[in-house]
């Protein structure tokens, strides 16, 4: 049991668990994740994809092992790492007490202790007695680097595994409306800003439930909206098609967007069946048209396919903007079409993020202590010093010999 | 403009040529001339970077032809700067050659300048990518040692001579350094990708290789502790985690393309 235990706490675990997340993630590189099942029939052949389902490969990062392992090594860290805290603690004040004993192994000719000294004293050591020390914070660097690996995978997950996020469509000049009230409105879109640069942004109006706090924003890519615990960002946008509705009985008029396909009839039997809008065409040579399918330059000579539908008979036809339909008393003017905004509306808990974070810039600093203000301590008699710290400490001993070396040479040479 | 970048390109070469030649001489005069050619290199670099930055109206780290370039920039300066601080000639020989390689690949890929994408339009941009940049060149000069290292013991040199010890030591320092910067890389990266994209981390191909990247060096600074590894294993730990760099910087971009696409768009 305490041989079980041993290994559990052991550094050589901790390496074993971090190889294993190494070759998950490699894994989960290689294989492309959370596909549709044929997508994997298609890349692979029906028994491996039925092999990489079952071993959970087609999403590792979800899967129990990989979470297990992420289990494995939290626990694995307070045990190896955040438990010898106390030992951190009196690990300076050893480390002095080790030095104060130690021999100076490194020895000094008459009068190069004072050039020991002063190269010390310009890397800011703190002298006591023939004790120098400097970096007494820096033994709480390893500690502090695991503390904030456990922050962060703890509040990270917590943040990735408790999404409060939907996807939705707002129209130029529409609203929407959240679970508890606040009303979003969608006051403009573009694609492009003044001088033509690309620029996907939406001007933005939320409002709260009672209606009495409002703020406008345009957001875009970086910039999204915050608003009373929501984050909205500009996430997609999509074209729908426009169409004029006008009753020429009463005067009537109505606009409505095309996004998907629709039968757009006031009476069930005559009206206009809206198929799809391509974003542009090509005339061959005989009139007829080839429609293009996708661009890369938006929609530049946009055409609706529809029907018109007579008492029951269809007719198929290709529509441009500005072109009229007159079925009965319609008229179905078709518009040209619309960008419209897909937002993202996300609930964020700040507490969370806010300790996600807090381990963020934690783990920098910590790093920083561990790697740049590891603890020394010199002893340095007249005869000779002693380095002593957790690490080599070449760097001094490189400026030391340079100092005493530059001190030899001067000496040689008056 | 070209000519700009095209002369620190071969006075890179030079001064890797001179570095070599001067480290298997053991002449130091020839280190000063190497030093010399490696900073007229930089001047060129530097004054091409500076013009591209005006031209394109924005931190020229934009693309893949930017980024190495500053990648090949910063293995410069932090050979120059490690070189000041320790004095030892065997960091400008890891980085000449460094540098010149990186700048070599950059050469190949298209260097049109582009408006930057609107994703890439943040005050994260600068921070993210150029600390990617430092720590690249650190890890670049680290494996450069590396190498250097395992020529060094395969020519006789016995790893208790002081110059190895101090070869050992400036590696592990720079890999330090890199590990340092790339935390900030990855932090960075999960700061702007919440605000850009809404999620901290989704486990993007280029997200996964850092982490991937970041998990070798954290094992290569615990096999230090751990096992007092020096030297030699050393050495190859930080020579295939350099690899695992240069896939994570170039070869994510062609082989598995995710959210980070942009970063190969010429
Ligand atoms: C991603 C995971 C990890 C990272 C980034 C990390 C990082 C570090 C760093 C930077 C150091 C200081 C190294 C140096 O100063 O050269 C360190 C030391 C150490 N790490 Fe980790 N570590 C991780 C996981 C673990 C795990 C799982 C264990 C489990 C046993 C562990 C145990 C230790 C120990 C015992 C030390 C030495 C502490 C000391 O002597 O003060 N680490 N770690």
């Amino acid at each position: 049991m305490k041989k079980v235990f041993s290994f559990l706490r052991s550094m050589r675990f901790g390496m074993i668990l971090l190889v294993l997340v190494m070759l998950c993630s490699l894994a989960g590189s290689l294989i492309p994740q959370g596909e549709q099942d044929m997508t994997y029939v298609r890349s692979y052949g029906a028994s491996a994809a039925v092999t990489l389902k079952t071993l959970g490969l087609t999403d590792i990062f979800h899967a129990w092992y990989f979470i297990l392992l992420e289990i494995l090594l939290c626990g694995n860290l307070i045990l190896c790492s955040i438990l010898r805290f106390p030992a951190a603690r009196r690990a300076f004040a050893g480390l002095k007490e080790q030095t104060r004993t130690a021999e100076p192994d490194q020895p000094l000719a008459a009068g190069q202790a004072e050039h020991v000294r002063e190269v010390l004293r310009r890397n800011r050591f703190r002298q006591d007695g023939s004790l120098w020390h400097k970096n007494g914070a820096g033994v709480y660097g390893s500690f502090l680097v695991h503390l904030s690996i456990l922050v962060i995978l703890l509040f990270g997950s917590l943040v990735l595994m408790t999404p409060q996020v939907q996807d939705r469509t707002v129209m130029p000049g529409e609203s929407l409306t959240l679970e508890d009230g606040t009303v979003i409105t969608c006051l403009s879109f573009h694609i492009e800003d003044e001088t033509g640069r690309l620029d996907y942004a939406s001007r933005l109006r939320a409002a709260a439930p009672d209606g009495r706090e409002v703020k406008e924003q345009e957001i875009r890519v970086n910039e999204p909206l915050r608003f009373r615990g929501y984050k909205i960002y500009q996430q997609t946008y999509g074209t729908a098609g426009r169409v004029q509705i006008r009753n020429s009985d009463n005067g009537a008029e109505e606009i409505m967007y095309l996004m998907e396909p629709c039968f757009l009839s006031i009476d069930g039997r005559n009206g206009v069946y809206y198929r799809a809008l391509y974003p542009g065409f090509l005339q061959e040579e005989d009139g007829s048209y080839t429609l293009i399918t996708s661009t890369s330059s938006g929609y530049a000579d946009p055409v609706y396919d529809v029907q018109s539908i007579v008492d029951g008979s269809a007719a198929s036809v290709l529509v441009f903007p500005g072109e009229t339909l007159q079925i009965g008393e319609h008229s179905f003017t078709f518009l040209d079409p619309a960008e419209y905004p897909g937002l993202r509306i996300k609930r964020l808990s700040p507490v969370l993020y806010g300790c996600l974070y807090f381990g963020f810039a934690l783990m920098v600093a910590a790093l920083y202590l561990c790697f740049f203000a590891t603890p020394v301590c010199v002893r340095v008699e007249e005869d000779g010093y002693a380095i002593r710290s957790p690490k080599s400490q070449e760097g001094l001993l490189i400026s030391l010999q340079a100092a005493l070396q530059g001190e030899n040479a001067s000496g040689g040479n008056p | 403009m070209n000519i700009l970048l095209f002369a620190a390109l071969i006075l890179y070469f030079a001064a890797t040529v001179l570095q070599f030649t001067a480290a298997a001489m053991k002449k130091p005069a020839l280190h000063t001339a190497a030093r010399l050619v490696l900073l007229a290199g930089f001047a060129a670099h530097t004054a091409f970077t500076v013009w591209r930055g005006i031209a394109a109206g924005r931190l020229p780290l934009a693309n893949q032809f930017e980024f190495a370039s500053g990648f090949a920039w910063a293995a410069v300066v932090l050979g120059f700067l490690l070189r000041h601080r320790l004095g030892q000639e065997g960091i400008l020989t890891a980085a000449a050659p460094a540098a010149f390689l990186i700048l070599s690949y950059a050469a190949f890929q298209p260097r049109d300048i582009k408006e930057l994408m609107p994703a890439l339009r943040s005050t994260w941009f600068a921070l993210h990518i150029g600390s990617a940049a430092f720590s690249y060149a650190a890890f670049a000069i680290a494996g450069g040692l590396g190498v250097s290292y395992l020529a060094k013991l395969r020519r006789g040199t016995e790893e208790t001579e002081p110059g190895m010890k101090q070869l050992d030591y400036m590696g592990y320092r720079l890999i330090c350094l890199g590990f340092l910067l790339l935390t900030v890389v990855i932090f960075s990266g999960a700061i702007w990708a919440e605000q850009a994209w809404s999620s901290w981390w989704s486990w993007d191909p280029k997200e996964t290789w850092a982490l991937i990247t970041w998990i070798f060096y954290a094992i290569y600074l615990h096999q230090r502790l751990r096992l007092k590894w020096q030297g030699k294993r050393m050495a190859i730990l930080a020579i295939v985690a350099l690899v695992l760099v240069l896939f994570t910087f170039a070869g994510v971009n062609l082989l598995l393309p995710g959210l980070h696409s942009y970063a190969s768009a010429g």
